[in-house]
């Protein structure tokens, strides 16, 4: 469905000395750098699949998500979707496409909502009957019907989402772009967001691209991640194997009765665990030990330690994706590097 | 040709709702520039006053009015705010989602605009032309009215909306390159209006400096159809000059597609 091979774009930047003079310099003679924004990515979805494209900001996610949906023009390397060529030929294929870019609208700002689903009637060529049931299903799904006839100005960012989702999926495209979706949402808001993009995708076997910084969306959504950090990909799978790859460690939390026997507790020697598997830290009060699952069980530590002392509370936490991304993000080192 | 009428028809549609919203912005612009239409009238009443001759430069007094009216009429007509709307859009990064779309970047626009300006063309279309009729029977005790170069003058302020716009379009699309265009609009507006013949009549140049703004695009935005309007020209120098108007509205039209290729394969969009 979508086949993404050695994809690159590079963006001459204007460099600015600060100050009053740099501004005056850059004017008459400006310095360019050339940024790599997106650096050989390769990638393929099949048809009904639903990818998290995940990355820190800046990582390159929306400068990918522009190519693949034509505005951009990538330096090199190419993007085949459902057999053509996003920025060769705009125009028949945007219509098969639906693009929702979460910090902009493609709404009228001033006029009733109502109006824009018409002019995207029109602009896509939809026929009465098809467009009567369209709406029929969107107004179900999204629940537009309270605020359809409102200036699109005087919509809630919740409402302009709902409404701007459902704009890029009147047309039934085959795929669906959505960058940041979420963005700004209340939890509710959020949660009526995702239940909708899941019943598109299994009614319609909609495909779906999609950028977020929440991990909820990507936990409950997406089958599959691809993630990029300063444009180039980092993982590729599913969030399973993000898990396993990463996630191994889990969390041991207890409160010693009396905090000095915390002391007799070695987790090292008991269970001949290297530096990399284990870490220990006690704050005084409460001690936390983040070991490695795969070299020894949750059972054998647990009992371990209430062998050794009295515990007033404890507790055994899973890796949440959240903290495995957080220090992907911040080490940046993919697996296979 | 009916498929796109009934594509881009929306954009029109939208284009009188939106004007509809601002219609009071909308009159405080057109109040504002009566005011000038009236200093001008003043400012030649003197000129004529002072000088004493009858007629001056082939224009007679009632002819300086009427030329002072019609080329206001003319030049708010043929407005286009093309230049704004298009360098806005670049400059705020909202071009993308023109671009998500199964649609030509200027034929929206144009469409659009038009929408916009059948709101202006009630407003100030009718009540001018007979405004300015009346006074030329006030003064002249006969009516002059001449269908044929009113007809004419009709076509002529269509061919120079057009060139209008796709001149306008063409300067927006130099946001590319400058990312703000608000300087630049201005001088703009100002050199555009002293070339098109808007503020004084071109034959009142000095014959090169006439002969030469003669031939450049801005004579047939507004000196052209109100001197067709005035009866000024005979029949050669109207086929020259609709031939003239035909020529630079391909020319801005061609002009305007080569960029907008060039500038979509460098584009980058501004903010996120």
């Amino acid at each position: 469905m979508i086949h993404v091979q050695n994809l690159k774009k590079e963006f001459k930047k204007t460099v600015k000395e600060p100050g009053l003079k740099g501004s005056i310099k850059s004017f008459f003679k400006p310095k360019n750098e050339i940024i790599t924004a997106v650096d050989d990515i390769s990638f393929d979805v099949s048809a009904g699949e639903i990818l998290g494209f995940i990355g820190p900001n800046g990582a390159g996610k929306s400068t990918v998500i522009k190519m693949l949906t034509g505005i951009l023009t990538p330096t090199s390397g190419s993007c085949e979707i459902n057999g053509k060529i996003p920025y060769k030929n705009r125009k028949s294929y945007v219509k098969e496409i639906g693009v929702v870019f979460g910090q902009r609208t493609q709404l009228w700002w001033d006029l009733a909502l109502r109006e824009t689903y018409t002019v995207l009637k029109e602009i896509y060529e939809v026929d009465d009957e098809s467009f009567k049931k369209r709406m029929a299903f969107l107004n179900e799904v999204l629940e537009l019907e309270s605020f359809i006839t409102s200036p699109v100005r005087t919509l809630s960012l919740g409402q302009r989402m709902r409404a701007d989702i459902a704009a890029s999926l009147l047309h039934s495209p085959k795929v669906l772009f959505l960058d940041e979706p979420t963005i700004g949402l209340d939890v509710v808001v959020k949660d009526n967001i995702r239940q909708a993009i899941k019943s598109i995708n299994e009614n319609e076997k909609t495909t779906v691209i999609l950028t977020t910084h929440d991990l909820q969306d990507v936990e409950n959504l997406c089958d599959r991640i691809v993630m990029i950090d300063k444009g180039k990909k980092v993982f590729d799978g599913g969030i399973d194997l993000l898990k396993q790859s990463y996630g191994q460690s889990r969390e041991l939390r207890f409160v010693p009765v009396a905090v000095s026997d915390a002391d007799k507790l070695n987790y090292g020697r008991e269970f001949s665990l290297g530096e990399s598997d284990l870490r220990v830290e006690n704050d005084g009060h409460t001690v936390s030990v983040r070991f490695n699952n795969d070299k020894v069980s949750v059972e054998k530590i647990l009992s371990y330690t209430l062998k050794t002392l009295h515990v007033k509370d404890i507790s055994v936490t899973d890796a949440d994706i959240e903290e495995i991304i957080k220090g992907i993000y911040k080490s940046g080192v993919s697996p296979d590097a | 040709m009916r498929k796109l009428l009934k594509i881009y028809k929306p954009f029109t549609h939208a284009g009188v709702l939106l004007a509809a919203q601002y219609r009071v912005n909308f009159v405080f612009f057109v109040l504002g520039d009566i005011l000038m239409c009236f200093i001008n009238f003043f400012l030649w009443k003197a000129v004529f006053n002072s000088g004493g001759a009858e007629t001056f430069m082939g224009f007679s007094q009632t002819d300086m009015v009427v030329y002072i009216f019609v080329s206001f009429l003319t030049s708010t007509l043929a407005y286009s705010d093309g230049a704004y709307a298009v360098g806005e859009e670049i400059r705020d990064g909202n071009i993308a989602m023109r671009m998500i779309k199964p649609i030509r970047f200027d034929l929206a626009f144009l469409f659009q605009e038009l929408g916009e300006r059948t709101i202006s063309l009630m407003l100030a279309f009718l009540p001018l032309v007979c405004g300015v009729e009346i006074y030329k029977f006030a003064v002249t005790g006969a009516l002059a009215f001449n269908p044929l170069n009113f007809v004419l003058y009709l076509l002529s302020l269509v061919l120079s909306y057009l060139i209008n716009f796709y001149f306008n379009v063409c300067f927006g699309y130099s946001a590319f390159v400058l990312k703000n265009l608000w300087g630049s609009n201005f001088l703009k507006d100002v050199l555009v209006g002293f070339m098109s013949g808007n503020i004084i009549p071109l034959n009142f140049m000095p014959s090169a400096v006439g002969t030469v703004l003669g031939f450049l695009p801005f004579a047939s935005l507004t000196y052209t159809p109100v001197m067709i309007y005035l009866g000024m020209f005979d029949a050669p120098t109207i086929a020259l000059r609709f031939g003239l108007q035909l020529f630079w509205l391909a020319f801005f039209f061609v002009l305007q597609q080569l960029i907008w290729n060039a500038s979509v394969k460098r584009m980058s969009v501004q903010g996120g």
